[in-house]
């Protein structure tokens, strides 16, 4: 045999390193000694075993030398080979783990690969599972840039010969690694510095350094635990802090990459590792492991600052070197092979979440089945048909059309209704997210809510197309309505029959049709998720049981919506309150006190944190309690709570009140049921007391100075959903009942119900794609103001335009910065200044001489009076004095104001008001003289001038507005200081960066996961 | 089965409900600011004189040219004003003004409000006439002003003024369309705070052949009613009786058909030769009737199949000499107050079935009632102390103008408010107009 003679010609010299590995140490050296080539000599090392290992090692008469306790693994295997007789030609060191067994013929199969490759100076084996034997570990090794260990496998790749061959590599791992002696000693051993992990790497890039080759022959095979990468067990070497060894691996693999490569690519290197490191460091800490994380920043940052290592490093490997450190740059691997790597581990990982592996048996017998049976079994090919006669899809394509019908107006930029339109990319909403002065009206510091920066961060999956994302929302919303209410429901029933057409009746709601056509961004949301946060807090009532992970779970979904309108904290505040007052009764019964504080303790949780992540929006609702009322965009009025009492928001767009829906006779139905349907209704009931209240309110918000009725559209969502449900399972057991019983008024009853919600769906629907199309929120709708007053820069115009029906029209007015309001710019919509109130009402009953001066104080460039308008307010304004018309147009008419009016003003010591240029917020403009600096903005302490590196002293003038004293000529910068909004927006990262953490589920230190998991 | 826990949540239902109802305020109510437009009457010219009369010597005015705002009160219920254009806020009641040309003529117009579109159907801009159109500007910015021309030749070029704040602009008539005979303008102002007055004098050399001041109507319509025309009559020795000439405008595209109807105390009765007659689109058109009746005054009814503005010039004589008077349309009579101080005149009221109360109010202080019946015509004479009088009760489809004699001539004017009360709705501020 050619083996055989290979084998003769080389003296094998194993060196075997224990610490702590009794564990893994009789089977071992069991290996070692059943080698079908025998090994010459065995030697072995312990670093200071505490365990049985010294032991094995005399009972296998295996000779040691005990070495002190933080004695690295390379300089462990020094002190053996030093220790050796001297070198015989064809020599070679077999470095063996205690936790690494070698397969019988292993040692064979390495010398039978060395044969004839005289160049080659380290042969490794393939490396499988010490558990699973099928689990390939390793067959060769590199590094990667970033430092990581690369293998080239997949996780938990099973092995099945796919990587077998005799390949080059850049190193193999020291675990049953074959060295020839003269040129490890030549090389000086493994580094002492490497004192474990990265050492067989570093081995490696020097021998390939020094000329030689190395390569694994996965002829061979040996299985190893891994046991102190796996922390298996206690790493006692220098430096492996609190001895975790990651810290050991991330900084062995920084000094490797920095002590070997060439010096061109050392600043590249040091920005990969730190970036590498940084990112890890965040997963880490998501992940709940700050240990680990703290770990990856010191393993860099401690060799960062002690560079004497690398250069002394560098130094040695300088002298070995006999050609270029770039020869192992084939066996780097490249990055889009580790991106395409974790990326596919991500996919994997959301797809094994999403789609679970079914796990379970087939219970039918292999000999159940009769093949000769299946051959006589016609076939029948129009099993597709049959997809079609299922609830799911009969449902989902009839919502899917009565949506596309009903949208066939809304194709394009959206806007009407309470939705204003949308900016043209997802920056411009960020911009208006995180700016701390708003441009509009005489402009506001109000906190810009939370939905802005949630619509902003979806916009992204859109290529930042927002108007894009809000068309397509809207025209899809009624579809996933649907599909969650059919999530929920089906927990309800398993009749899909009831299900699914109980769902499409939740689609075709009177508020799910009135929030698509009047733009109700919040409302929409709400009805899509209300039904997956009803899951999720389905076992409410035993909250106790709720773990805090799942507590910031909910609390983050509970702050989406919350960021969208507040008035879902209502509805949360006051669920809480009354189940807080049912608690107390039932304390009062079971003086249980641990368990009712625990119980207060989640509610309260459960209701404030996503309250608290939306500061600072959600603390204006302590100066403006109104906000707590409303929903994004403008105040559009419901019908009040006639409307409300019926489900139905009410207001313009809505169903007409005598389309009843028959919301309300199921509540009160269920109400009378013996089912679990009574206790969801008695959860509508109390929604909907509380809608008939809300809708009964009136408020003036978002730029709305009339009291308007507030819109009930979140408290509906409930009140429907919870029909629904009740509906659900009213009829889930009904018709058993039914059947069994002779005909009595519950037959009737039910009667009446199925007919009026037959009724109703086919009148809603009807209404839905006919009138309903023709809905507030249309697309590509004509601006209000004219282009020509958009071209100068932040000039305030104030626009004067006749509103509502034919029989029922109002004169309003605002202030418009040039263009129409933007997505979010009502939310942040200052209270009208009295001031030009008083110009305004002036303007329209011809008694305002004083109207022009007012506009022109507040700097107030032009007025527009929007087409159509009556004449005689027209003729009014031009008889009012102060104006000079520009224009006349179809689209309305517009007046200049004569005096001065720009938004920074100048007075001199004349007295002679001057116009400065001014930017949209800040400006750097030249001031001819001393004297008094006018900003036409509302007043606000962080308004600041700027000239020469001092601030100017600020005032507030009589009007409201910030001025400033000049003392000398010169170059002024005017700034809008956003400390304290982003003050506020960075406590918002904080807290939503701490929930998400605590949401997420944590990870596991290695030690903590099983072996089994490991294999 | 137990129903008192649902019983109980409907029970809650109700009580919201209650709440609800309590909370429920009308949030809708809206406020009005309402007033009286102040109402403009024309400039003295050179040569002419004018007196306006006033219902209260409280009566704020201001004089147009007089930079100042300040207003004062006219102290008198018959106001002579020497030269400028004034303004009055005369709160509901309408000022008229009566001008006149020593010997030559005179005629009346009511003071008011600014217009949106003021048709004037009279004068002519042949050799003869000496007549003007007057802009007056009361706004306190510079006007334009749209003027446009038809005469028997046609719709003539748009002529566009410019009129300056608190100002007045006199345009010669024979200025918009030289030569032509037969005029009807309509005054457009594109911007600004606009009335406008025509007068109508007409001389041959140094001889004087009258005027009268030319009352605008607002809108082209298909049934215009002249209320009051004067009817002299054939007078002994006078070989014929005198002419009424109807002149007739169809300002739209499509020729219309006319049909006059005549109403007396004598009878009503479409004259020889008005019976659906054609008017050619944009042509000003002149028919001459001469009816054999023995009333004073009478009225016309004129059905068109189009909208057509039309006025009725009337010779009369006075004294010695001549004088004409045009008559125009006036809207139908609504609740109002007119001052008539000084001016005595003779109401003629028209209509199928007349049923008006007007109440006088007398230069004492005193009042009187006076309902005044009748179908077709009824006239009445304002009593001589008679500073106001208000119509306080009118049937439907009621009608009214005034003729006025003096020794200088003789004046019509419509029965008809200078200004309406304006309701303006007080504006909101919402930000939502800036969104479609």
């Amino acid at each position: 045999m050619a083996s055989q003679a290979a084998v003769d010609k080389h003296r094998v010299t194993a060196v075997l390193v224990s610490h702590n590995g009794a564990v893994w140490l009789p089977e071992v050296v069991a290996a070692l000694t059943s080698q079908t080539r025998p090994i010459d000599l065995i030697t072995a090392v312990d670093t200071g075993s505490q365990d049985a290992s010294t032991k094995l090692l005399k009972s296998a008469r295996i000779p040691f030398v005990s070495a002190d306790v933080e004695t690295g693994f390379g300089q462990a295997i020094s002190l053996a080979v030093n220790k050796l007789p001297k070198a015989v030609e064809n020599e070679w060191i077999w470095l063996i783990h205690d936790d690494c067994a070698p397969a019988p013929t292993a040692l064979a199969e390495l010398l039978a690969a060395v044969n004839d490759r005289p160049q080659v100076v380290m042969v490794g084996p393939k490396l499988l599972g010490w558990h699973d034997r099928t689990h390939l570990l390793e067959a060769g090794v590199s590094i990667a840039g970033n430092g990581a260990r690369w293998t080239g496998l997949e996780p938990l790749e099973y092995d099945q010969g796919q990587h077998d061959g005799n390949h080059d590599v850049l190193a193999v791992s020291t675990a049953g690694a074959l060295i020839r002696r003269e040129v490890f000693e030549e090389l000086g051993g493994l580094d002492p510095k490497l004192t474990l992990f990265r050492d067989d790497v570093d081995f490696g890039w020097r021998a390939r350094a020094a000329g030689h080759s190395v390569m694994v022959a996965t002829g061979a095979v040996a299985f190893h635990a891994q046991a102190s990468a796996n922390e298996r067990r206690t790493v006692e070497v220098e430096g492996a802090f609190l001895h975790r060894p990651l810290l050991l691996d991330r900084r062995n693999a920084a000094y490797v990459l920095l002590s070997n490569s060439s010096w061109w690519i050392l600043p590249w290197l040091v920005i990969q590792l730190l970036g590498t490191a940084i990112a890890r460091a965040i997963g880490y800490l998501i992940a709940k492991l700050p240990g680990y994380a703290a770990d990856e920043i010191l393993a860099v940052g401690s060799l960062i600052v002690r560079p004497g290592l690398i250069i002394a490093a560098r130094k040695v490997r300088k002298k070995q070197r006999f050609v270029s450190a770039r020869v192992i740059a084939e066996f780097i691997p490249p990055r889009w092979s580790q991106i395409r790597l974790a990326l596919e581990g991500v996919v994997d990982a959301v797809r094994a979440k999403l789609f679970p592996e079914n796990n379970q048996v087939s219970t039918t017998s292999v000999l159940d089945t009769n093949d000769d049976e299946d051959l006589l079994t016609p076939v029948n090919s129009n099993h597709w048909f049959g997809v079609f006669k299922r609830p799911e899809v009969i449902g989902f394509i009839l919502i899917s059309l009565i949506s596309l019908l009903n949208s066939r107006n809304r194709f394009g930029a959206l806007v009407g209704g309470a939705l204003p339109i949308s900016p043209a990319g997802a920056t411009d909403l960020w911009r208006t997210y995180f700016e701390s002065w708003h441009q509009v009206g005489m402009g506001s510091t109000v906190a810009t809510p939370t939905w802005v920066a949630i619509t902003a961060t979806a916009s992204l999956f859109f290529l930042g197309k927002v108007q894009f994302l809000i068309t397509i929302f809207f025209l899809v919303a009624p579809i996933l309505m649907m599909f969650s209410a059919s999530k929920l429901l089906k927990r309800l029933t398993g009749n899909t029959w009831i299900s699914i057409p109980a769902a499409f009746l939740y689609a075709v709601s009177p508020v799910a049709i009135a929030a698509v056509s009047t733009g109700h961004i919040a409302t929409v949301l709400f009805m899509i998720l209300a039904p997956l946060v009803a899951l999720l807090l389905s076992d409410i009532e035993n909250i106790e049981s709720f773990t805090w992970r799942k507590i910031a779970g909910v609390s983050l979904l509970l702050a989406l919506l919350y960021g969208f309108s507040l008035m879902i904290f209502v509805i949360g505040l006051a669920a809480g309150i009354i189940s807080t007052l049912s608690d107390y009764g039932k304390h009062a019964q079971e003086a249980n006190a641990a368990l009712y504080s625990l119980r207060f303790q989640k509610r309260v949780a459960l209701i404030f944190v996503p309250f608290i992540l939306n500061i600072p929006y959600s603390l204006e609702t302590f100066t403006h309690p109104s906000r707590l009322l409303v929903e994004p965009g403008l105040l559009i009025p419901g019908g009040g709570p006639i409307h409300a009492l019926l489900g139905n928001p009410g207001g313009a767009n809505s169903l007409p009140i005598w389309l009843v829906s028959p919301i309300l006779l199921v509540l009160i139905v269920s109400l009378f049921s013996s089912t679990h349907a009574r206790q969801i209704a008695e959860y509508g009931v109390t929604a909907l007391v509380l809608a008939v209240v809300v809708s009964a309110l009136s408020i003036s918000t978002h730029g709305n100075e009339a009291s308007s009725k507030v819109w009930p559209g979140p408290v509906l969502v409930l009140v429907t959903l919870a029909a629904v449900a009740a509906g659900t399972v009213l009829l889930d057991r009904l018709r058993e009942t039914l059947v069994l019983s002779h005909i009595h008024y519950r037959h009737i009853l039910s009667a009446l119900l199925l007919f009026t919600t037959f009724i109703y769906s086919v009148l809603a629907v009807g209404w839905s794609v006919t009138k309903g199309a023709d809905s507030l929120v249309q697309a590509n709708q004509e601006t209000v103001m004219p282009a020509f007053l958009s071209v100068e820069k932040d000039v305030k115009i104030l626009v004067l335009r006749e509103v509502g029906s034919k029989n029922d029209k109002k004169i309003q007015y605002y202030l418009s910065r040039g263009k129409d309001i933007s997505l979010g710019e009502p939310d942040v919509a200052p209270t009208q200044t009295v001031a030009i109130a008083d110009a305004a009402r002036g303007l329209i009953d011809g008694s305002g001489v004083t109207s022009s001066s007012t506009l022109s104080d507040f700097g107030v460039k032009y007025l527009y009076v929007k087409a159509p308008f009556k004449k005689e307010i027209i003729r009014s304004i031009d008889g009012i004095g102060g104006f000079s018309r520009t224009s006349a147009t179809s689209l309305g008419v517009v007046w200049k104001v004569t005096a001065p009016a720009s938004r920074l003003m100048f007075v001199g010591a004349d007295g002679v008001r001057k116009e400065l240029e001014a930017g949209e917020v800040g400006a750097r403009t030249f001031v001819p003289s001393a004297g008094t600096l006018i900003l036409t903005e509302t007043y606000n302490r962080s308004w600041q001038v700027l000239e020469n590196g001092y601030r100017l002293d600020r005032n507030k003038s009589e009007q409201g507005l910030p001025t400033f004293t000049v003392t000398e000529p010169g170059e002024i910068s005017l700034i809008h200081d956003g400390t304290i909004r982003r003050g506020w927006l960075s406590l918002q990262l904080i807290l939503l960066v701490i929930v998400l953490v605590m949401a997420l589920p944590a990870g596991r230190r290695k030690s903590e996961i099983s072996e089994r998991e490991l294999a | 089965m137990n129903f008192s826990r649902p019983l109980r949540f409907i029970a809650f239902i109700v009580a919201a409900i209650t709440i609800a109802s309590a909370l429920n305020v009308a949030v809708t109510k809206k406020s009005y600011s309402e007033n009286y437009p102040a109402v403009v009457c024309p400039p003295t010219l050179s040569g002419l004189s004018s007196q306006i009369s006033l219902s209260s010597k409280k009566t704020q005015f201001q004089r147009l040219q007089n930079k100042s705002k300040k207003t004062e009160s006219v102290k008198v219920l018959r106001l002579p004003v020497m030269k400028d254009s004034l303004l009055f806020d005369a709160q509901g009641s309408t000022p008229v003004v009566w001008q006149s040309k020593a010997g030559s003529w005179a005629g009346g117009a009511l003071c008011s409000g600014p217009a949106s579109s003021q048709w004037f159907v009279g004068a002519s801009a042949d050799i003869t006439t000496k007549g003007r159109l007057i802009i007056v500007n009361s706004g306190l910015s510079d006007a334009v002003v749209d003027v446009n021309i038809f005469t028997e030749n046609g719709k003539q070029p748009l002529r566009t003024f410019n009129v300056l704040s608190k100002n007045y602009l006199v345009i010669p008539v024979d200025s918009l369309a030289p030569g032509d005979k037969t005029l009807a303008v309509n005054v457009v102002p594109r911007s600004g705070r606009i009335n406008s007055f025509m007068i109508d004098e007409q001389g041959k050399g140094l001889r004087a052949l009258g005027g009268d001041l030319v009352n605008p109507t607002t809108l082209p319509s298909k049934v215009v009613i002249i209320p009051a025309i004067p009817n002299q009559g054939k007078k002994p020795g006078q070989g014929a009786a005198p002419e009424h000439v109807l002149r007739v405008l169809t300002p739209g595209d499509v020729d219309s058909s006319v049909t006059v109807e005549l109403l007396s105390a004598d009878g009503v009765f479409i004259p020889v030769g008005l019976n659906s007659r054609s008017i050619s689109a944009g042509l000003v058109t002149e028919f001459t009737f001469s009816p054999k009746i023995s009333s004073s005054a009478f009225a016309v009814k004129i059905t068109s199949t189009e909208p057509v503005v039309a006025a009725v010039e009337s010779s009369v004589a006075i004294g010695g000499g001549k004088d004409f008077t045009w008559s125009t349309g006036a809207p139908e009579l609504s609740e109002f107050t007119i001052a008539v101080t000084g001016l005595t005149p003779l109401v003629v009221f028209a209509g199928s079935e007349i049923n008006v109360a007007v109440e006088v109010a007398l230069v004492n202080g005193k009042s009187i009632r006076k309902a005044i019946k009748g179908t077709d015509v009824a006239t009445w004479r304002v009593p001589a102390e008679a500073r106001s009088f208000t119509i306080t009760k009118v049937g439907k489809q009621t009608y009214a103008g005034a003729l006025v004699s003096s020794v200088n001539g003789y004046g019509y004017f419509p029965i008809a408010p200078g200004s309406v009360l304006t309701r303006i709705e007080i504006p909101d501020s919402n930000i939502r107009i800036l969104n479609p």
